[in-house]
């Protein structure tokens, strides 16, 4: 009897034997003095994965003893970091992408005795900083998010980056009818939700929060807003599909798409930003890309950049090697380097002592003063409505939704997150 | 049913290659993409004119495809013999002593098949956390095989039952030989056939495994072609031609077996349906 | 039989402990332990958790949650979303199921004549089976892409306009149906063609002899005899059906929105982009409830059909 026993326990702990050998020879390589640290980033481009990879590998041979393990899962990122922490199991190094403080902030280390920190731009010290002073991430660069447009061809065309929303239907109606339909007006990667949830994101500021008389702050953050003023968002977004003015295969476009296609000069506006325009000149050096801030809605406002921390990395506060990880954040952190991450990414550094060059640096210089507001959803939305953000817009166009059934999806959501 | 006129013969034998034809289209279309450069929009349909395998070594570079074989290759094989080995000794003390904990206990088998896996998925998601299990090739190989332990079961059962003479055990069993080698000696090597079944059923099914990979290894190190494949696309679907070569390197090796053992796979099959 | 054997070789040992011995022994039980604890482990306590979990309001990563009571069981009843899927799933399965059958059944008629073709056309038509659903799905995303997609080329060659057939939510599930059927009528064949080859020519010479009819044969003698076979296809057709994934996930991600969305598909969306966990334990005991009173009515169907013939 005792025997039988032993023998399934024995099979059963062998089988589990075998299994975890097999594991260990696919972990291999690298001797075992060397320290490995993983990092996981939301860079999604090929340019601004390049530039990542080219810095850690930098780092790596002028610190032979650290080993960075670097993925970047891009649009599966948040499932995957959602699933690390319910591991409590983050990588050493990680990106909060706007919300180091309401959702990693449980995993993050304080960053706040770091030199570097004396050198952040104003803008971002609240955006990483909570009440207690920890500092939650490094930011290696800023958004300045907006659209991107095709300059050349508008310039051919003599249409004029609008400044106000009515001024942007006109000015897509325009492309429509002075290319015969050849060009599209707005471009959508659309089989990706996150393209609609940047329409909606970007354009809840000017109808939403920044005209004095119609803001809504104060409702969104206590719970009380009227999701029914959301409304005009998918009105528009739907009328500009009836017109015939985003692009026929709008739901299975893949974002990654659209610099070539903007290269071939069939697209005039787009949700892109960002390493777009060297992307697309890089294919074609004869089209400029401009950039432009989020036009005005309400009668009277002005144009605002949606601005915020772009790629961050957080040190996660359970890592088994702290020392190293910040021995990182301390090196991408040098002026230098800082610059060099800066340019490969085409967005403005996040410290005060870097200057970088930039692609869209004469529309920055344009639209110098215009006022910058933070990402629409990680202020004033829970965590978690990313999703439905883009999948409301998705059947929007799809037919299966009304721009009234959106807001209401909208408000369900929004009041399902906000109970937890 | 063979007397047929040759006309008709050869009308049947027209139906059967169009048949071919249609079902070859998705392989052709997967090949010709996978064989273009780069920036080359001409039609899917249109074979290239000049090869570029350039794109095989991009992708299988660009997508760590080498180490996706091996982290699926190690998972196959190891979840592939641990079934045989508990499955066919669970069937034989199932199909062989009914008594009534047998009884249960083979109807447990039986209805666990009808549990969808992705039903349990929370749960055992956070079981898996619990284990410190994440992204380690046990949990992918333990998973597999509870998965497919149920089927390997009911046909290693239905096996025993119909064809293996008990005289066999009984006479070695006079002769003192004890329960496990009585088994493994005589009743084991007399379920080659069945066995051969099961393997191939599951082989395909483990190495091409995607909904339980997705979850648990999501850590590139340990990544299998599905997952790598999955990330791979999502990354390029603007180069098609690298995902098509990617694919195409992906399914190779199950093809490659499968056009070699091809009898097996579909007389497994066929002794499986009509036995089991 | 088995008992007085298992009695006899143990004469040898003490009479004693012999009843208790043999009565416990004879089940064997140490032999399928592993395998149960396995399966205990991994899919029933899992899925016995998962009911637990239906009851709560967990976001999928925090470490605190509340008991919710019936909730999201309301919840989800309301919900227009969970009918979408549900029919979606019952689609997939039952769609595939005809489909699959009916070319299986047809494919396994043709081949069963002795042509040279044969078993090359065998070969290529089980071909998909050997392939990931994952890549059969990416494949099919080449032919039916809006960009530069193979049916598109056709459309155009014809000087008609291009359409987005993955884009739309009308049509896309039914190349989800097509895409599953075509990966895995060569199942469906092969087991047609066993059960049509282990039916004895006697009883169609029988036929013939009183004269009877191609479609009288194939409905009297043919079918009847085929029916152990039809129903395993059945069986395995719909359960797979109903628990597709991969394929839809490669196609359309489940969109346009949820419009092509499984309850498997939909369950991940919802505990990964939603962090609504306990709403994905609830959709997976709706998933699991309908899978069992499908695929047991289902086997109860064609298992009596089978007595009857």
């Amino acid at each position: 009897m005792k025997k039988r026993i032993t023998v399934s326990v024995l099979s059963l702990s062998a089988m589990m034997a075998l299994a975890a050998c097999g594991n260990d020879s696919a972990d291999g390589g690298g001797s075992s003095d060397q320290v490995k640290l993983t990092l996981m980033s939301t860079a999604t481009t090929k340019a601004d994965q390049d530039i990542f990879k080219e810095i850690v590998t930098d780092f790596e041979k002028e610190h032979p003893e650290i080993d960075i393990e670097d993925t970047y899962p891009g649009d599966g990122y948040e499932d995957l970091a959602r699933v690390k922490m319910a591991a409590d199991d983050m990588p050493d190094l990680f990106d909060t992408h706007g919300w180091a403080k309401s959702r990693y902030g449980e995993y993050t280390e304080d960053l706040s005795d770091m030199e570097w920190a004396a050198n952040l731009d104003e803008a971002m010290k609240p955006i990483l900083t909570d009440d207690e002073g920890k500092l939650h991430a490094y930011p290696i660069n800023q958004a300045l998010d907006g659209l991107s447009y095709n300059k050349t061809l508008l310039d051919e065309y003599g249409i004029e980056a609008p400044s106000t929303f009515d001024e942007f239907m006109t000015a897509l109606e325009a492309v429509k009818e002075k290319s015969n339909g050849e060009v599209v007006p707005f471009w959508l990667g659309g089989s990706d939700k996150s393209q609609f949830g940047q329409y909606f994101d970007e354009f809840s500021t000017p109808l939403l929060i920044t005209d004095k008389e119609d803001s809504y702050k104060e409702e969104l953050l206590d719970g009380s807003f009227d999701w029914s003023n959301y409304t005009y968002l998918p009105e528009k977004l739907k009328e500009m599909n009836d017109k015939g003015l985003l692009n026929e295969d709008v739901l299975t476009a893949q974002v990654t798409q659209g610099a070539e296609l903007m290269a071939q000069n069939k697209i005039a506006f787009t949700m892109l930003n960002g390493s777009v325009g060297r992307e697309v000149t890089g294919l074609n050096p004869e089209v400029q890309v401009g950039t432009m801030p989020v036009p005005a809605i309400q009668e009277g406002d002005s144009p605002s950049w949606i601005g915020g921390e772009r790629l961050t990395l957080a040190v996660a506060k359970k890592s088994e090697h702290l020392e190293e990880a910040k021995q990182f954040i301390e090196y991408i952190a040098q002026p230098e380097v800082a610059k060099k991450f800066a340019e490969g990414t085409s967005l403005p550094a996040a410290l005060t002592n870097v200057e970088a060059d930039n692609y869209f640096a004469e529309f920055y210089k344009q639209y110098e003063g215009t006022q910058i507001q933070p990402y629409f959803d990680r202020v004033y939305l829970p965590s978690g409505m990313w999703d439905p953000m883009g999948a409301t817009g998705q059947e929007l166009i799809a037919g299966t939704m009304t721009p009234k059934q959106v807001s209401e999806k909208m408000a369900q959501e929004y009041t399902r997150l906000r109970g937890e | 049913m063979d007397q047929l006129s040759s006309r008709t013969k050869w009308l049947l034998t027209g139906l059967a290659l169009m048949i071919t034809a249609f079902h070859l289209i998705p392989f052709y279309i997967l090949i010709t993409t996978s064989l273009k450069k780069a920036g080359d929009f001409t039609s899917k349909w249109a074979f290239p004119s000049n090869f570029d395998t350039e794109n095989f070594a991009l992708a299988w570079e660009q997508a760590n495809l080498g180490n996706a074989f091996i982290n699926t290759a190690i998972i196959t094989v190891f979840a592939a013999v641990l079934l045989i080995f508990f499955g066919s000794m669970a069937a034989y003390a199932l199909a062989r002593r009914t008594t009534k904990l047998n009884k249960y206990v083979y109807m447990l088998f039986v209805g666990v098949m009808v549990i969808p896996p992705l039903t349990a998925l929370v749960p055992l998601y956070r079981l898996v956390v619990d284990f410190g299990m994440m992204n380690t090739h046990l949990v992918a190989i333990l998973n597999n095989v509870a998965a497919f332990m149920p089927l390997t079961i009911f046909l290693y059962a239905g096996f025993i039952r119909s064809t293996i003479p008990k005289e066999l055990e009984e006479a070695a069993k006079i002769d003192g030989a004890s329960t496990l080698g009585v088994f493994f000696k005589i009743v084991f090597p007399l379920l080659k056939p069945i066995t051969a079944t099961v393997l191939i059923i599951s082989s395909v099914y483990i190495w091409n495994d995607y909904q339980f990979a997705i979850f648990f290894l999501q850590d590139s190190s340990v990544q299998t072609l599905t997952v790598a494949l999955a990330g791979f696309f999502g990354q390029n679907s603007s180069q098609l031609n690298l995902v098509a070569a990617a694919a195409l390197m992906a399914s190779l090796p199950m093809v490659i077996v499968f056009l070699f053992l091809q009898r097996y796979f579909i007389e497994g099959l066929a002794a499986g349906s009509v036995k089991g | 039989m088995a008992g007085t054997l298992t009695k006899a070789s143990e004469k040898t040992k003490t009479k004693s402990r012999k009843m208790k011995k043999s009565r416990r022994e004879s089940s064997l039980w140490w032999m399928y332990l592993p395998s149960v604890l396995i399966v205990v482990l991994f899919i029933i306590y899992p899925f016995l958790d998962g009911i637990r979990i239906s009851f709560t309001n967990w976001n999928g990563f925090s470490q605190t949650y509340d008991y919710i009571g019936l909730d999201q069981y309301k919840r989800m009843f309301a919900d227009p979303d969970t009918w979408l899927v549900v029919k979606n799933t019952l689609l997939y399965g039952i769609g595939s199921t005809i489909l699959q059958n009916i070319a299986g059944l047809g494919y396994a008629l043709l081949l069963n004549h002795n042509l040279k073709v044969r078993s090359f056309t065998r070969t290529i038509i089980y071909l998909p089976v050997i392939i990931s659903p994952l890549i059969m799905g990416y494949i099919w995303y080449f032919f039916f892409a809006f960009q530069g997609g193979a049916l598109n080329d056709i459309f155009l060659l014809f000087g008609k306009d291009p359409i987005n057939a993955l884009g739309n939510p009308a049509v896309n599930p039914y190349i989800i149906v097509f895409v599953n059927t075509f990966q895995f009528v060569g199942i469906a064949m092969i087991i047609y063609l066993a059960g049509l080859q282990s039916i004895s020519k006697d009883y169609y010479e029988a036929a013939n002899i009183d004269g009877a009819t191609g479609w009288q044969k194939f409905k009297n003698i043919t079918i009847p005899l085929l029916m152990p076979s039809i129903t395993i296809n059945m069986v395995l057709n719909i359960i797979g059906g109903l628990k597709l994934f991969d394929v839809i996930v490669a196609l359309t991600n489940g969109g346009p929105g949820n419009a092509s969305q499984s309850m498997s598909t939909f369950m991940y969306n919802l505990y990964f982009a939603r962090q609504d966990a306990g709403y994905a334990a609830t959709q997976g005991v709706l998933m699991a409830i309908i899978i069992l009173i499908i695929s047991m009515a289902a086997l109860l169907y064609f298992k009596r059909k089978e007595v009857e013939a």
